[in-house]
């Protein structure tokens, strides 16, 4: 399929055009998909914490702590949660779920702080860590860590459909904007043809010349104009040799004359 | 994992055991019939703790057969219903659910360990209306011993706070006070760790250092991040709350890594099965090297001290009826103690089980069971110790023993000063 040069600078335009669009589509598209995921996630991670924390305070308060850890290593069975620690109200950790050890990094933060923070732990990874408070902060706060990973995960996943639907529809695009173009430049050719075997006073074909002759667009305009100065320049039985031998030519001579 | 077992009551006459066809539970009332006792066991029989399930079931066998071959408990025989549960909670609450449910057992004896133990509590609480109860479970931690579920369990063996509590405060004694602890990364774990504070905390101290490991840590699992870890805290000793296999695995690599200083473990860890894995294949003064510095705190007297009746009875009884290992529940390789104090336990658990069950009458019933248990009033088991129970009271043993290892066998610990002193090392 040959594209004429006129029309090839207009498929370029609408290739450009629809991969700009596919490309901020797809930005947006992967912004809020991470945002909502993300937000999601913390938003569950909290749930998980103030569960915890409100399942907590009779444990804390009567001091049962076998219970207590037995009650966070049943929630570090939830897919996502990579540790779980509780601190009482002076900030000792009362339950955690840490091998072999609690992490420095935690060590060093502020364990009465429920702010969400994005921590990268050593043997355990990025993690993003939601707190709750315990009885309003009173008898201490929860701390669980989810998996950074798994969002990522997740959001690859969705982020991924997307993309594969905007990529789809960019080369359905591609391909339809071809196939237009074709289609507009095919009649063009058509005239330009006919245009030329009048310029060189051949026989034209009488399928094709009255095809062409008999369309109501443009295309078969031009082909009546081109017969038209055809016939008035030439007397019957004149040579072609001095006829024009391009089709502008014949074009603009044609305009001219009108 | 969670493989059945009608367990066989010992035959009448020749101490063989043979199969029983257990008549149908609803005869006489839940778990009883005119001839049988249907008790439920859920325990580890698979895993790298299945050794404390299999020796707790041979000490409890041993003694049951004895009884069964006596005619019974008033007649009737005393059989259990095992299951696996590897140690892990979610098996063991499966377990318990068709223990009770579906085979209706009179009650449920000699569970092991602290997270299936918790788990399964809130189980006991629920049907509360079907006087369920839980005897002598083979884990020390609180949650069975206190509200809110301390009213569906008895207790026999001291608890870990006591174990632990005795441990600090010899070890604060001979002038170790910075005492870190190496612990399981569980409810057991936990229940050690909080006893261990506790204790410190009635010296003014504190934990000096910390390190966990996953349950179900083989020996051939590294220690060697958890050592450096103790090691960073220049502990004096270190407290161990776990099972034998990862237990030894941590003394091996504090020995390998040159953390001199004495190792504590709890009745839990199951002491013949740590000392045989950190001196099998070893020279005698290699496997010294590796268990010197151990220190086994133990809730039942030693087996080796025969001056003591029970420990007559239990080693005369273990050795006629040499008890197997569950054929079906034991499927990896495991090679039974003569006598260990594991299935001393599980012997005097039975023992008490049997008087419990005699003090029902004739007319046994679950709704009966609480009542029969709090007239046990200073019940002599053997062992020097008498057993009591209370509506406030329902844990029957006080007492912790230490022991250590001499000559490749643990033996009652004499003198802590001359042991383990500052001043000594």
């Amino acid at each position: 399929m040959q594209i004429k040069r006129l029309f090839q600078k207009t498929l370029f335009g609408i290739i450009a055009m629809l991969g700009v669009i596919g490309l901020s589509t797809s930005w947006l598209a992967v912004d809020t998909v991470e945002g909502h995921l993300s937000e999601e996630y913390v938003s569950n991670s909290r749930n998980i914490a103030k569960t915890i924390a409100d399942a907590s305070v009779d444990i804390l308060l009567n001091r049962d702590l076998a219970t207590l850890q037995s009650l966070i290593d049943q929630f570090l069975g939830i897919q996502g949660i990579k540790y779980i620690y509780i601190n009482n109200e002076d900030g000792e950790y009362m339950a955690h779920t840490f091998v072999p050890g609690i992490p420095e990094e935690i060590r060093n933060s502020d364990p009465l702080s429920t702010e969400t923070v994005n921590r990268d732990l050593p043997g355990i990874g990025a993690c993003v860590e939601v707190g709750s408070p315990i009885l309003a902060g009173e008898a201490g706060t929860v701390h669980v860590g989810m998996d950074r990973g798994l969002i990522t995960l997740k959001i690859s996943a969705a982020i991924g459909q997307q993309v594969w639907l905007i990529g789809a529809a960019f080369i359905l695009g591609v391909g339809g904007a071809i196939w237009f173009v074709h289609l507009a430049a095919k009649p063009i050719g058509q005239v330009l043809a006919y245009a030329s075997t009048l310029a060189k006073s051949e026989t034209v074909a009488p399928t094709d010349g009255e095809a062409l002759l008999e369309r109501e667009d443009e295309a078969g305009d031009l082909a009546r104009l081109f017969q038209f100065f055809a016939g008035a320049r030439e007397p019957p039985g004149t040579g072609a040799a001095d006829a024009p031998t391009g089709a502008a030519s014949a074009a603009g001579e044609g305009e001219s004359a009108t | 994992m969670v493989t059945r077992r009608a367990l066989v009551g010992g035959s009448l006459a020749g101490g063989v055991a043979a199969p029983l066809l257990r008549a149908s539970a609803a005869e006489t009332g839940a778990g009883v019939t005119e001839s049988e006792f249907i008790l439920g066991m859920s325990a580890a029989f698979s895993g790298p703790s299945r050794g404390l399930g299999i020796e707790l079931y041979r000490g409890a066998t041993a003694y049951f057969e004895h009884v069964n071959g006596q005619g019974g408990v008033r007649g009737r025989r005393v059989s259990m219903n095992i299951y696996d549960d590897g140690y892990q909670p979610d098996p063991c609450v499966k377990n318990t659910t068709t223990l009770m449910l579906e085979d209706q057992v009179f009650l449920l004896f000699g569970y092991v360990g602290t997270p299936t133990v918790t788990r399964v509590l809130p189980l006991l609480k629920k049907f509360q209306d079907r006087s369920m109860y839980l005897f002598f479970p083979f884990t020390g931690a609180q949650p069975q011993r206190q509200p809110p579920y301390g009213d569906f369990a008895f207790n026999l063996r001291a608890s870990y706070a006591q174990e632990t509590g005795g441990l600090v405060d010899n070890f604060v004694d001979v002038g170790r006070r910075r005492i870190a602890v190496f612990y399981q990364a569980d409810a057991y774990g936990r229940s050690g760790w909080a006893g261990v504070r506790a204790a410190l905390g009635r010296h003014d101290l504190e934990i000096a250092g910390e390190a966990t490991y996953r349950r179900g840590s083989k020996f051939t699992s590294v220690m060697r991040r958890q050592v450096e870890i103790l090691k960073e805290a220049d502990p004096q000793a270190v407290i161990c709350i776990g099972a034998y296999a990862a237990c030894a695995a941590f003394a091996r690599d504090a020995v390998d890594m040159d953390l001199r200083v004495p190792i504590a473990n709890l009745s839990f860890v199951g002491s013949e099965n740590m000392l045989k894995l950190l001196t099998e294949g070893r020279e005698p003064e290699d496997a010294a090297r590796y268990t010197e510095l151990l220190v086994n705190s133990q809730v039942v007297p030693s087996y080796e001290d025969t001056s003591i009746p029970a420990v007559r009875e239990y080693r005369d009884l273990m050795q006629r009826y040499d008890p197997d290992p569950p054929a079906d529940l034991v499927t990896e390789e495991y090679t039974p103690f003569q006598h260990s104090f594991v299935s001393l336990e599980g012997f005097l658990d039975a023992k008490l089980m049997a008087e419990v069950l005699q003090r029902l009458g004739d007319n046994p019933s679950r709704a009966g069971l609480e009542e029969a248990v709090f007239t046990v009033r200073d019940v002599d088991l053997g062992i020097g110790e008498l057993v009591s129970f209370r509506p406030d009271q329902r844990q029957g043993l006080q007492r912790v023993y230490y022991t250590v290892v001499d000559e490749g066998r643990f033996v009652t610990l004499e003198d802590w000063q001359e042991r383990f002193s500052l001043d000594t090392a």
